[in-house]
């Protein structure tokens, strides 16, 4: 191939490293109002009354709006969630009024002069609590909500899903087992962190079209959101998506727009901005869930996992509109890359008085696997089998069944597996650098599919130029991870047209086709599917139209280079330019016209699964697999961490852009570091205690450890040019095998992330003087619904 | 409380009037439109409004606009003559330094100020200067590259 | 960020006039503490002095016996200027993970110390150091010694109308030490617990931070270990002496027992540290 599979410069980087790219935040437009928005001090209040005369009188206040302005629930799978909260705010921080006045200073200022007038109600600030039968409801009209008829709340409770997974015989299993263990774990809320705070502008002109700028991931998924919320035609209601500043799910479905269009009803003719802060950004953008895990593995001596029974309980916080898939895709991947037969798995989605949880990049994967893949590494120890070889041993291939039961035809686990095993020389004994250090070595597996409904749609337009340029209009958002370029190679590979001579638009409803949303790793797949048949389909048209101007019939014909050429006699050939408008015939007349190829794709096949077992043939498009080797070092006084090697190996299918690829696979493990070493957003009765980078912090360049990468090419038979979706994949297996290297190295078991210095110390301290091994969940949970 | 401050932005010299309130950053953005310089946390913690002044790398949210009278600014926009790159914009692009983007602007001008003063780093040292500057997209690996690769010339010259 | 006035005096005189005169006044220097804390509204001052273009606050003046760091001198000068690394290396070393390089190219010691915060990451060197304070006054110029500077959370020695204008570091025969700070993260984080433990001249000096209101020296573990041979056992006795002598809180960077541990370790390691090499 001449483009695919190449390291061409991202198209999109001239902008980027000149400061020329306009972000939402950077765009000014005339008239233009700032919002502030007023925000709930209490975890659980019923809102008595909002008094926003003062605020008003303020000079240069323009309007203000509370939840009442929109009482119209939204949701992407339940319809659950207030852009601003009626009559109950259900965590600290959510929304309950907003102001547009002519200066931010302003806007600041009127938002401390509205008073509102609270009756605090108890809170549920765990999710385990959340389950128990006298827990406060936090939606007592769950009942009511439409949803998606996949997904099973339960009214009366604070389950916003339950997902069942039910295949084999559980009991036998256990009942056939050697052994059998049991092990809980705890993952704790962490947020995004995109550099790009979140920012909107809404305007709405007087013949009643709304525009909405939104540094978003899914221009299409607002668009829709919003005409439901609002009422308002799909035809009036413009979504753009300039550009976005770093998503990792935190900008996919809708955040902050729902909040300033009333303002903007009310305001005709004033686009209203709102820009969170980096405060708003870690409570009001979506979070990641919490997760409590458990499990109970039966295993044969000779290292073979017969059964699991496993709960996962999600910390939704208030509104799971978007959170009830996470919880369904943990349940189809309940015992991540491992094939086993006897599967027993419940995934709860639960409402808290926590900040709203959401798509985080891995969709669940990350949350689940840091349980899984200890759990593997605990169980390998106890039989006495080497970590790696106990997961070749149970490694989901080619032939076996995933935990929905589909057969798999297509997995280089295994391969992944070696790769990343060798390329950290994991069996080797590293020297510590110092007296007070120990050094040691770890590894993870992880598995991902694109977690999304089994009928979401791509779509994809081709324009050709008379000059022979392009074209290539896709509504897939570049949110760094390379988009525009990949689809772009893509194009260029199908029409065999150079690159350089492409335009990408993408991110605006009105002008650019259907895209259901950035995420879940889809877009390689699903954009780029659609963008290839798009180019297939101009490509038809032309050979058509050479096909008569060459005098070769079309099967003779292809494309090379900007040309048409006849393959046995290359000389014979016409510029695609020369085509792009039509062909013109030697009398003068023209026939065709202009060539524009559209390309629409839905992924093939793919189906729902039996609500009652969670099983299904094909329930997601595919599944990519990968494994991760961590070589660390740890000070055994302070409780250090430093990550020194890492090695990441994912069946990617075929790279399209290898220095892209690279940047998403390194991307994700410092990412994945950060929340295994020092990443938690911290609340303490529902009330964040550490969201601003004082007291959060990511990882800085000195974090960073060497890093290798090593794709495997399996190719996706559905997939453009044989590509599947890694970005987040990637970030799934450094966490646990982080975890798994301090085993390694101390003997010593620590079941909570993150594993910071002083939890790491702790631990330490306690197997020194107590022999204790296995630090487990503070708060072990025993719960069980009907 | 405003006051007439002068200065030279992008090689430019201004006479401007400022509020005691606004920081330097506000005052690119909102008064001259260079908002290459962005606001990723507005307490200095994340480097994404970094520019230099007096060719020292700064967090222009943390620096009130009055005390640039006096002084050189230069920002993202001043770094390229025209359409020719500065070498660290180019390197950057070519060794895939940069996903989203937001963090480019303030991440090159760091670099930038470590390579005028120390022209040829080693890699602790480039870390030790970017480390002001958070980056979620990449992972560093590559950014750390990009600005190696430059020194690395700068090295041979 | 509410409106205030603004004013850049020549002088120390005017200065402290202005100080004296305006009410809710304060000094602003490298801004890094002040226009964060403007941000977040903690402070709503009605004026602000900038003294930055007092041209003696810009000086390090190196002499026989010392070298005086002016107060508007940045972290950065300091810390790479010559005769400051060769003399005080444990101070460079602390202010060489102050914040991030953009921080240390605004910010300064004077201000780190005026902040007073109870983890100022320049504080236990000049702690160790024994440094002095120079201060401005309306009622005459003055010294005051750095352990009585400090007087609780943001809280510290100066009058109405004072302005630090720097500060004075004996130069020493020989210094033998190590700053050791614990964090999170090792680059641009705020300390869990931050030490200096030095020989001063053939004395043990320690000192803390983040582990009480103030930065503290931890005289009881000094008098311990004086005149005596930096053996295993004393090492240990004096790293547990100093664990006494600190008041640590639980907050969220960290629990009062792991900051105790390391107030512990620091001990242990910065006395090793010093007999080893």
């Amino acid at each position: 191939m001449k483009y695919v599979g190449k390291s061409i410069d991202r198209v999109d980087g001239v902008k980027k490293v000149t400061g020329d790219l306009k972000y939402v935040d950077d765009l000014k437009l005339s008239k233009m109002l700032y919002a502030a928005v007023k925000r709930s001090p209490h975890a659980h209040a019923l809102i008595k009354n909002i008094d926003v005369s003062k605020a008003l009188e303020l000079e240069g206040v323009k309007a203000i709006k509370t939840g009442k302005d929109v009482p119209q629930r939204a949701g992407l799978y339940l319809e659950d969630k207030y852009f601003m909260a009626v009559d109950r705010a259900r965590y600290i921080g959510e929304a309950v009024a907003v102001v547009a006045a002519i200066t931010q200073e302003i806007a600041f200022e009127a938002v401390k002069l509205i008073e509102v007038e609270y009756e605090v109600i108890p809170a549920v600030t765990n999710a385990l609590d959340a389950l128990k039968a006298d827990a406060p409801l936090i939606h007592p009209q769950l009942e009511e909500y439409y949803h998606a008829s996949i997904f099973h709340p339960v009214p009366g409770t604070n389950i916003s899903n339950h997902y069942k997974l039910r295949k084999g015989n559980i009991e036998k299993g256990f009942e056939e087992a050697d052994f059998v263990y049991e092990y809980n774990f705890y993952v704790p809320h962490v947020q995004h962190v995109p550099i790009e705070n979140h920012s909107a502008i809404a305007q709405m002109d007087r013949d009643g079209s709304l525009t909405v700028w939104a540094s978003c991931q899914s221009p299409y998924a607002v668009r829709q959101a919003l005409s439901v919320a609002f009422n308002i035609p799909l035809n009036k209601l413009r979504v753009l998506s300039p550009a976005v500043g770093g998503g990792f799910g935190s900008k996919a479905g809708t955040t902050l727009e729902g909040v300033i269009i009333p303002l903007a009803m009310e305001l005709r003719g004033h686009p209203i901005k709102l820009t969170f802060s980096r405060e708003d950004e870690f409570v009001n953008a979506f979070v990641r869930q919490g997760l409590h895990s458990k499990f109970k593995t039966g295993v044969n001596k000779n290292g073979k996992i017969i059964a699991i029974k496993n709960q996962y309980v999600w910390d939704g916080g208030a509104f799971n509109e978007y959170g009830v898939n996470i919880s369904k895709a943990a349940g189809f991947a309940a015992v991540g890359p491992y094939d086993v037969e006897h599967i027993w798995a419940d995934s709860y989605c639960v409402y808290t008085n926590h900040p709203v949880g959401g798509p985080y990049r891995g969709f669940g994967m990350s949350e689940i696997h840091y349980g899984i893949e200890q759990n593997m590494d605990i169980i390998a120890d106890k039989l006495g089998i080497d970590p790696v070889e106990f997961r070749r041993i149970n490694a989901q291939k080619e032939g076996g069944r995933t935990a929905t039961d589909s057969y798999i035809t297509n997995c280089g686990f295994l391969e992944c597996i070696d790769n990343a095993a060798d390329a950290i020389d994991f069996n080797k004994v590293e020297t510590p650098s110092g007296k007070y250090k120990l050094r040691g070595k770890g590894f993870a597996g992880g598995m991902k599919a694109p977690s999304m409904p089994t009928n979401v749609a791509s779509s994809a337009i081709v324009r050709l130029n008379e000059d022979g340029t392009v074209y290539l209009m896709s509504s897939a958002q570049d949110i760094g991870q390379g988009s525009d370029t990949v689809l772009i190679q893509m194009a260029a590979e199908t029409l065999s047209i150079n690159p350089d001579k492409f335009t990408i638009k993408t991110g605006d409803t009105d002008h650019t086709p259907y895209e259901w949303q950035t995420v879940a790793s889809r877009i390689t797949y699903c954009a780029g599917n659609a963008v290839v048949k798009a180019c297939e389909d101009a490509k038809g048209q032309l050979l058509d139209l050479a096909s008569i101007k060459l005098g070769f019939h079309k099967d003779d014909l292809m494309l090379e280079d900007g040309y048409v050429k006849a393959k046995f006699y290359p000389e014979k050939k016409v510029a695609i330019g020369d085509l792009a408008l039509g062909l013109t015939m030697p009398d003068g007349s023209g026939v065709h016209g202009p060539i524009i190829g559209r390309g629409s794709f839905i992924p093939p096949n793919t189906m729902n699964f039996d609500l009652e077992t969670g099983l299904g043939v094909n329930p997601v498009a595919f599944w990519t697999y990968g494994a991760q080797g961590v070589d660390i070092e740890l000070d055994t006084d302070t409780g250090e961490i430093k990550v020194l090697r890492v090695s990441s190996s994912f069946d990617v299918g075929q790279v399209v852009n290898p220095i892209l690829l690279e940047g998403q696979l390194e991307g994700a493990i410092v990412q994945s570091l950060g929340t295994a070493l020092f990443e938690e957003l911290m609340l303490k009765d529902g009330k964040p205690v550490n969201n601003s980078f004082v007291d959060y912090k990511i990882p800085t360049a000195d974090d960073m450890p060497e890093m290798i990468i090593i794709p495997v090419e399996n190719p996706e038979k559905t997939g453009p040019y044989g590509a599947r979706g890694v970005a987040e994949p990637a970030m799934i297996p450094t966490a646990p095998a982080i975890a798994n290297a301090i085993y390694s190295m101390t003997g010593v078991r620590i079941a909570t992330m993150p594993l910071t210095p002083e939890r790491v110390k702790k631990a330490l301290k306690e197997n020194k003087e107590t022999g204790r091994t296995y630090f487990g969940v503070d708060s072990d949970y025993e719960f069980h619904i009907k | 409380m405003k006051h007439k401050i002068s200065f030279i932005l992008n090689n430019e010299k201004i006479t401007h009037e400022v509020e005691s309130n606004k920081t330097l950053l506000s005052v690119l953005r909102e008064d001259f439109d260079f908002t290459g310089a962005k606001e990723g946390c507005g307490m200095g913690e994340c480097g994404a409004c970094t520019v230099l002044v007096n060719g020292q790398p700064i967090n222009s949210c943390m620096m009130l606009a009055v005390d640039i009278e006096g002084k050189e600014v230069l920002t993202i926009e001043g770094l390229s003559r025209g359409d020719v790159l500065d070498d660290l914009q180019i390197s950057f692009i070519e060794n895939g330094a940069l996903q989203c983007g937001y963090c480019t602007p303030g991440m090159i001008m760091s670099a930038k100020a470590l390579l005028n003063e120390n022209p040829t780093p080693t890699e602790e040292d480039v870390k030790h200067a970017i480390s002001g500057n958070l980056c979620r997209c990449t992972g560093y690996q590559k950014i750390v590259k990009a600005i190696m690769v430059v020194a690395d010339k700068n090295n041979n010259q | 960020m509410k409106n205030f006035d603004y004013y850049k005096p020549d002088t120390l005189k005017e200065a402290s006039e202005l100080l004296l005169k305006l009410d809710k006044s304060y000094i602003i220097n490298g801004g890094t503490d002040v226009v964060v804390r403007l941000r977040n509204e903690l402070m709503e001052p009605d004026a602000l002095i900038n003294i930055k273009e007092i041209k003696s606050l810009h000086e390090i003046i190196e002499e026989e016996e010392s070298i005086t760091v002016g107060a508007c001198v940045t972290m950065n000068e300091m810390a790479h200027h010559k005769a400051v690394i060769h003399d005080f290396g444990i101070l460079v070393d602390a202010v060489h993970y102050a914040g991030s390089g953009q921080v240390r190219n605004l910010a300064t010691m004077a201000g780190n110390i005026c902040n007073a915060s109870p983890l100022a990451d320049s504080a236990t060197p000049l702690l160790v150091y024994d440094a002095k304070v120079l201060v401005y006054s309306p009622n005459g110029d003055r010294e005051i010694p750095i352990t009585e500077f400090f007087k609780g959370v943001r809280k510290i020695a100066l009058e109405k109308g004072e302005i630090v204008t720097g500060v004075r570091i004996n130069k020493y025969k020989s210094v033998k030490g190590v700053f050791r700070k614990f964090s999170r993260r090792k680059e641009v984080d705020l300390s869990t617990v931050c030490s200096s433990v030095a020989s001063v001249d053939g004395e043990i000096k320690i000192a803390f931070g983040s582990v009480a209101p103030i930065p503290l020296r931890a005289y009881k573990t000094e008098e311990f270990l004086k005149d005596k041979e930096l053996t295993d056992e004393v090492i240990k006795e004096a790293s547990k002496i100093a664990r006494t002598e600190v008041s640590p809180i639980d907050d969220i960077r960290a629990s009062k027992e792991y900051r105790l541990d390391m107030v512990e370790l620091s001990v242990v390691r910065g006395l090793e540290h010093i007999r080893d090499n």
